[in-house]
């Protein structure tokens, strides 16, 4: 077992690799009652299509990494939330665009809960019966988020920039795409994607670390993984334009929702570059979209935008994009404001003392979440996956420029690369 | 206030709460929407957030909801602690200041709040009222409390009505926010590495407000539900049917029956293993969400669940049926002991939540109630399957709401 100590956070992260290739971390938090585990796996939406070194190449239906996180929880022994339920812990799932993610929060049977969290997600069942079952609940759920008009514009704006790029596929699928789904091709998915070289465990909370290495080493000696060659994803090549500049959907809603966003055209940015470039972009985001921004307060004084108005930036080393926005009674004068205002911040840059507040802003915002174990363990394995490290933030915040903000201004806010996606009624 | 080191922020929060009342509601709901405009000393929106950002970004918000039929407006700030961004900066002190000067010395002209303020934050009001619709699930959980509830002070929106917001001038405003400072029951928490001594102090400097007419919260007795079950359908253009139900109880918050009351909602429908889930969604495949919910401070409880549409009636007959099972004390000894391992998980984890900490001991203030997290966990570990039959015969069904598409059948 390995430590790193972060002096400035007065946190100390304790990890150890196992002979199969699972990623242990424990962040232990002295004083804490319950203990947060996630369970996660490199493997979301977007890998549709693969090879692992040495076996064939597959492709496969839409919705499936979300389709197979449902079927997890199905054990031959029955639902595996009473497992949970009989130790206290309260058990979940999510899958995104590029992980799929098991936890829990429990008090008490804490090496228990993590047994289970490891075992289920460890033991795959799946029958022809529980799959056609499942399809109903998905559809369900599909049904729910038709009917979300925050979704519903999220998404639009991402089909319209990625034409080719498997992020602009809905997470669950479709109800047509789930509907071809087997076991067989489950299992095809579980058996690259869900081998312990392609997957992280983190523990936080008050929990001894060297005790649940132990554990989870003992856990992992009993299964019999064979190493796995490397996983390659085949993504087609994305062009840099967007695909359509603006998409409507109609949905009934009380004011038209509007976000629009700027393609990233430099991918391929991993590990730290990437980290940096999503910090100062962000920063670069509050400076000009942010709530005390004299822009913000310019266009809720017209009434074009209310308290919904927010912004993010989204990436990965193949896609990068932002989405801006919020519920506005006029999207067209919205966007004309908006080209109006920003091109003459362009022009101009960021003054120091802004800067220097959005900096300190931003630093606050990261102490805050470090509060929050749950926070902690989603951005310490989303950066993980990706080659960052959750911890190293502030040091990275210390060493961003008000020049290298200015840069990122120019850099991404350009017209050329702008989709913008509406909902409005019928 | 609560000393600890555990977290690396200062968590405060500052309730507000005034009866429920129809010819208040909106005025009050609009209030902290004036308030977190502007102060005397910053009196332009954007010096107002600036100087949250200088506080390294302290967190400020607020919010307007029901408790029982009360209407409360929560302030909070979460600050963090100097120590970590290296400085004496005296973060604690100056976040109370800026809250103390949010709560009573608001941006003014003229003697009354600014016009244009006012102005906006009507608009502001009025289209968070009418965006309700947008999120079905939320629209189906408040009709059908509006619903249940038409003939009492809790039919009405937190937010007020939009019938009013017209009606709402600057000065009439500013003196019902006087009256409001005045008269509201105030309660000011916070968590974080201070002491009493210091909290009293930056109290008496920073929330200087004379209040010689506030009142305390009474209890109110929940309302009896003895009418036959009502059932109504919305139609609206939707592709997924929201089927919701209301439960009227007597066991309130400060019952001796409160325990045995989260226990029923526990195994009806609070979690995954709850008889709703399970035969809902897992053995039924009808709907992807299905759960309960159990309202201490008002006596209610809730169902809610998005099914086909065709599947209506087929919902409700095994949710009736869940509901029955209670009644006649169908539950086993695992859903017993997984329920009771649930609850007294939720009310372990709440101590590493500065703000749950805040939020729980404010229901002792609310109700009048004096019950320790401990107490109430020792009291759910007694909780017998008789217990929980007996509580049953306390919870009966008042209304039906479905929420369906425009189609004909």
């Amino acid at each position: 077992m390995e430590s790193i100590r972060y002096e400035h956070l007065q946190e100390t992260l304790y990890y150890e690799v196992m002979d199969n290739g699972l990623h242990v971390y424990i962040l232990p938090k002295p004083g804490f009652q319950k203990t947060y585990a996630t369970f996660a796996t490199k493997y979301g939406s977007v890998d549709n299509h693969f090879q692992v070194e040495g076996q064939e190449e597959v492709k496969v239906p839409d919705g499936i990494a979300h389709f197979l996180e449902h079927k997890m929880f199905e054990e031959p022994t029955g639902d595996i939330f009473a497992t949970f339920a009989s130790h206290g812990a309260s058990a979940n799932a999510f899958t995104s665009f590029d992980q799929t993610v098991y936890l829990f929060s429990a008090t008490e049977y804490v090496n228990e809960n993590i047994q289970t969290l490891v075992d289920f997600v460890q033991n795959p069942y799946f029958t022809d019966q529980n799959v056609e079952k499942e399809k109903g609940i998905i559809g369900q759920e599909i049904d729910m988020y038709a009917d979300n008009p925050d979704w519903r514009v999220y998404f639009g704006l991402i089909e319209a920039m990625y034409q080719k790029h498997p992020v602009h596929i809905d997470i669950a699928g479709t109800v047509e795409s789930i509907r071809t789904i087997t076991k067989e091709m489950l299992y095809e998915c579980y058996n690259t994607f869900y081998h312990p070289s392609n997957m992280l465990l983190f523990v936080v909370g008050g929990v001894d670390p060297q005790e649940v290495i132990d554990m989870v080493r003992s856990n992992q000696e009993q299964k019999d993984y064979k190493p796995q060659g490397s996983i390659q994803r085949f993504f087609e090549p994305e062009p840099e334009q967007v695909g359509e500049a603006r998409r409507e959907a109609k949905l009934a809603v009380s004011l038209p929702k509007c976000l629009f966003g700027f393609k990233e055209t430099d991918v391929g940015l991993t590990g730290e570059q990437l980290l940096r470039r999503d910090m100062t972009t962000q920063l670069m985001m509050d400076l000009l979209f942010g709530s005390s921004t004299r822009l913000f307060q310019k266009l809720y004084d017209e009434d074009l935008i209310s308290d919904s108005f927010g912004h993010e930036y989204n990436s990965s080393p193949q896609y990068a994009f932002s989405a801006i926005g919020g519920d506005t009674k006029d999207p067209d004068q919205l966007l004309a404001r908006i080209r109006e205002e920003v091109d003459a911040i362009v022009e101009k840059g960021f003054e120091s003392p802004d800067f220097e507040r959005a900096r300190k802003k931003k630093i606050g915002g990261y102490l805050r979440m470090l509060n929050s174990p749950e926070n902690i363990a989603h951005e310490f394995t989303r950066q993980q996956f990706r080659g960052g490290d959750f911890f190293n933030m502030l040091p990275l915040y210390e060493s961003i420029t008000l020049e290298d903000v200015n840069l990122r201004l120019r850099e991404h806010i350009r017209w050329d690369q702008l989709a913008v996606s509406l909902v409005v009624s019928p | 206030m609560l000393p600890t080191k555990r977290f690396k922020t200062f968590a405060i929060s500052l309730y507000a709460g005034v009866p429920l009342r129809e010819d208040t509601v909106t005025k009050v709901a609009l209030t902290p929407f004036v308030l977190r405009r502007g102060t005397e000393s910053y009196p332009e929106t954007t010096q107002f957030r600036e100087q949250l950002e200088h506080l390294y970004g302290a967190g400020f918000g607020f919010d307007v909801y029901k408790r029982g039929d009360y209407q409360i407006v929560q302030f909070r700030m979460d600050t963090i602690n100097d120590s970590f961004v290296g400085g004496d900066e005296q973060l604690l002190d100056r976040s109370f200041a800026f809250l103390g000067e949010v709560l009573t010395r608001p941006a003014q002209e003229n003697g009354h709040f600014r016009t244009s303020y006012v102005q906006a934050e009507r608009e502001t009001v009025r289209k968070k009222l009418e965006s309700i619709v947008n999120d079905k699930m939320r629209y189906a959980a408040e009709r059908s409390i509006e619903e249940m509830c038409k003939n009492e002070p809790y039919r009405l929106h937190p937010l007020g009505e939009r019938k009013d917001l017209p009606g709402i001038e600057p000065d009439t405003l500013t003196a019902s926010y006087q009256e409001w400072l005045q008269q509201a029951s105030m309660d000011l928490y916070v968590v974080g590495d201070t002491t009493l001594e210091e909290v009293e102090n930056l109290v008496q400097r920073h929330f200087n407000v004379d209040r010689t007419s506030s009142s305390d919260y009474q209890t109110q007795a929940a309302v009896r539900g003895d009418k036959e079950v009502e059932t109504v359908v919305e139609r609206l253009n939707v592709s997924q049917g929201k089927l919701n139900m209301g439960l009227r109880t007597s066991i309130t918050y400060g019952d001796p029956q409160y325990a045995a009351a989260l226990m029923y909602n526990g195994i009806l429908g609070g979690y995954p293993h709850s008889k709703l889930f399970v035969n809902v969604r897992e053995k039924e495949s009808l709907a992807y969400y299905a759960s309960s919910r159990y309202d201490g401070h008002k006596g209610i409880a809730t169902i809610q669940s998005g099914i086909e549409i065709p599947n209506y009636e087929k919902a409700v007959t095994i949710i009736k049926q869940q509901l029955e099972e209670m009644k006649s004390g169908t539950i086993s000894d695992l859903e017993m002991s997984q329920t009771k391992a649930m609850i007294r998980n939720l009310l372990k984890e709440m101590q590493d939540s500065a703000f749950e900490m805040i939020a729980y001991d404010f229901n002792r203030q609310l109700s009048g109630k004096e019950r320790t997290a401990e107490e109430l966990l020792a009291q759910v570990e007694h909780i017998s399957k008789e217990d929980v039959r007996e509580a049953a015969e306390q919870f009966r069904l008042d209304t039906i709401y479905f929420l369906r598409d425009e189609k004909e059948e």
